[in-house]
């Protein structure tokens, strides 16, 4: 049976409506009205009716309709979901250690796994580019620009 | 007659090797600061600020000047080479650009952008010699009401961007739309939608968020293709065919028009007038349905429009004293820092240094266009850098430029969570070009709308009986009415909606 895109819509949709009453929930909290005119939850609220509507409609298309078909490449294959895995680590990592390490070596290690991971170009290119994009990048930001970037514990 | 003599006295300083050495250095920087993912104009600006401060005053600000517009033209490269915009205004290059990128057509389209950014911006000095005070009159008649009315035509445009299905465009403009109500209230500056959290005050910058929409969600979506894939790009030609040079001749006088106007307003900032070129664009295209898949007229619109912005943008800091972005209020400091006010007086009590920056202006854009199309190869260059690389290096510069905003990691975190939505909105075929204007153009609205209202003691025909603001909402109204005809037409003709 050929795949379609009527479960992703569907799945999308009901993302998308429960965000919306989760987001006219939130703005019914704040003001609404004042005497001279909309609030701070004025324009939040009636936005999240909108887009609870347009869910409404993606759903009821999705369900409806006649599905366009799913691209091939919609779902991905297994190692492109350990290369999405690796980069999206990758940047956890970095929001997690960057001011604990300090950029040089939170970026450092982070350069030498995604090379291995992404593509193995050799030790060599592998230990070039991650020294460059890590230390010699926060000399050049840090010391030569005066721009700040995050030491670490380790004051580089 | 008499601005033409001191434009030439002007001439006559700007021309000195010195100040034509600092000229050819901001614009170099400038370009390369573009090119760097997440490293915008503002940032840029700034960190090479306090290099300029042992230089005299003249050539700090020239050079200055020139890293302001050269960014503009960098950021055109990475947009078009592999997707992600070198800085934020260039996110509408990304749409068009890029696929004629995959096409073989990357030199056509970066050679379009220079010559078309090279003329938007000239003709936009031109504008600042000649019409720069009566325009900034007009310009300061502009009040609440007439911001609102202006934000509600470019919203009206978002209809224009809506690819194959208008729906997913509206759902894609309504959370760019809920996106922008996170920080404090424009008004009553009440916090919202910031669940105690300090860092979400400020809202979400528009950097983090571009750069994690287009950079990281394009560096995903490329780390799915199969295994040993590069930046497949092939330039075929560095010299514009006769037909892509004649189908960019109009889009380059709109995009002209539309910068240059658009630069007058402070505070509509570079992206607006992109997203507005290339609506125009596709709105009047015979073949509107093409739009996305490489059209020339994608490009030069909004390139030009971005640099006729730029440097239309100097004109109120020029002659008011009032920074219209990030980016040029950095310049005003940097004025500042160097004994001189901008504003009326600079005209008066420096007129030489002031005629001697605006005559900097053509130079800096001639040496932009003369240093951009050649080494248009070496930019092409760069794709020849193995995936993996290239992948970990727009990664790292990404980290740099979103970080060094506001010393921040939370603004990485913002680029993460951006990166993972713009993935998903791709995948699912939601079109992210509404996003982004609305998270621009609805906080600037709802401001407009709410100070409109304040003024007029809650009375909404405010809007209606000023004339300026009448007028654009009768424009947005037939954008919307003629928009909503065709997409009616289009169920009719049973094609999806």
């Amino acid at each position: 049976m050929e795949r379609n895109m009527k479960r992703p819509y569907q799945i999308t949709g009901t993302v998308l409506l429960l965000f919306a009453a989760f987001i006219g929930w939130e703005a019914l909290k704040l003001k609404f009205y004042t005497h001279l005119g909309p609030g701070p939850g004025f324009f939040s609220f009636w936005l999240s009716l909108i887009l609870g509507g347009l869910a409404v409609l993606m759903i009821v298309q999705a369900t409806l309709r006649r599905p366009d078909p799913m691209p091939e490449e919609f779902i991905p294959s297994r190692s492109g979901l350990t290369k999405m895995g690796a980069i999206l680590l990758s940047l956890v990592v970095t929001t997690a250690l960057l001011n604990v390490l300090g950029f040089s070596l939170t970026m450092f290690g982070v350069f030498v796994f995604l090379l291995c991971t992404l593509g193995r170009p050799g030790w060599i290119v592998t230990l070039l580019v991650s020294v460059a994009g890590s230390f010699g990048v926060f000399y050049l930001f840090d010391r030569w620009l005066r721009v700040q970037l995050p030491s670490g514990i380790f004051g580089f | 007659m008499e601005s033409l003599q001191l434009l030439l006295g002007g001439f006559a300083t700007a021309i000195k090797p010195t100040y034509l050495l600092f000229a050819l250095i901001g614009c170099t920087m400038g370009t390369l600061i573009g090119v760097l993912p997440g490293i915008g104009p503002a940032a840029g600006t700034a960190i090479l600020i306090p290099i300029t401060v042992a230089m005299d005053p003249t050539a700090a600000i020239i050079m200055l000047s020139a890293i302001y517009y050269g960014a503009m033209y960098g950021g055109t490269i990475t947009s078009v080479l592999i997707n992600t915009p070198g800085e934020a205004a260039s996110v509408v290059t990304c749409l068009d650009g890029y696929q004629m990128s995959k096409q073989g057509r990357a030199g056509s389209a970066l050679s379009i952008a220079a010559i078309g950014s090279f003329i938007g911006g000239t003709f936009a000095t031109m504008g600042l010699v000649l019409v720069a005070l009566p325009l900034t009159r007009l310009a300061l008649k502009f009040g609440p009401p007439e911001f609102f009315a202006l934000m509600v035509v470019g919203l009206s445009l978002v209809t224009g961007l809506a690819g194959k299905s208008l729906l997913r465009a509206l759902i894609s403009a309504v959370l760019g739309l809920l996106i922008a109500q996170v920080g404090v209230d424009p008004v009553m500056g009440a916090p919202r939608f910031t669940f105690d959290h300090m860092e979400l005050l400020d809202g979400f910058g528009i950097v983090p968020v571009v750069m994690g929409v287009f950079g990281i969600g394009e560096i995903l979506l490329n780390a799915e293709a199969k295994a040993g894939a590069v930046f497949a790009t092939q330039v075929s030609r560095l010299i514009p065919s006769r037909r892509d040079l004649k189908a960019s001749a109009l889009p380059i006088a709109r995009g002209t028009g539309i910068g240059f106007l658009l630069g007058l307003i402070p505070g509509v900032g570079a992206i607006v007038p992109t997203f507005i070129s290339y609506a125009v664009e596709k709105k009047i295209s015979k073949t509107p349905e093409k739009f996305g898949k490489g059209m020339i007229e994608g490009v030069a619109g909004p390139e030009t429009a971005n640099n006729a912005y730029a440097n239309a943008a100097l004109i109120p800091l020029f002659t008011l004293g009032i920074p219209g972005s990030p980016t040029t209020a950095i310049l005003m400091g940097a004025f500042m820092m160097n004994g001189l006010l901008p504003g009326p007086s600079l005209f008066k009590d420096h007129a030489d240094f002031a005629w001697a920056v605006i005559a900097s202006l053509y130079i800096g854009n001639v040496i932009l266009v003369i240093l951009n199309l050649p080494l248009i190869p070496l930019w092409v260059a760069v794709l020849k850098i193995p995936y993996a690389i290239l992948t970990v290096l727009v990664f790292g510069f990404s980290v740099v430029g979103v970080y060094s905003l506001n010393s921040s990691v939370f603004d990485v975190g913002v680029m993460l969570g951006f990166g993972i939505l713009g993935y998903a909105f791709r995948k699912l075929d939601i079109p992210l070009a509404p996003l982004i204007l609305t998270m621009v153009l609805g906080p600037l609205m709802e401001r407009g709308l709410r100070q409109s209202l304040e003024m007029s003691q809650g009375d909404i025909t405010i809007l209606f009986t000023r004339p300026l603001s009448a007028s654009l909402l009768a424009i947005a109204l037939v954008v919307i009415v003629t928009s909503a005809f065709r997409a009616f037409a289009a169920v009719k003709g049973e094609t999806q909606v």
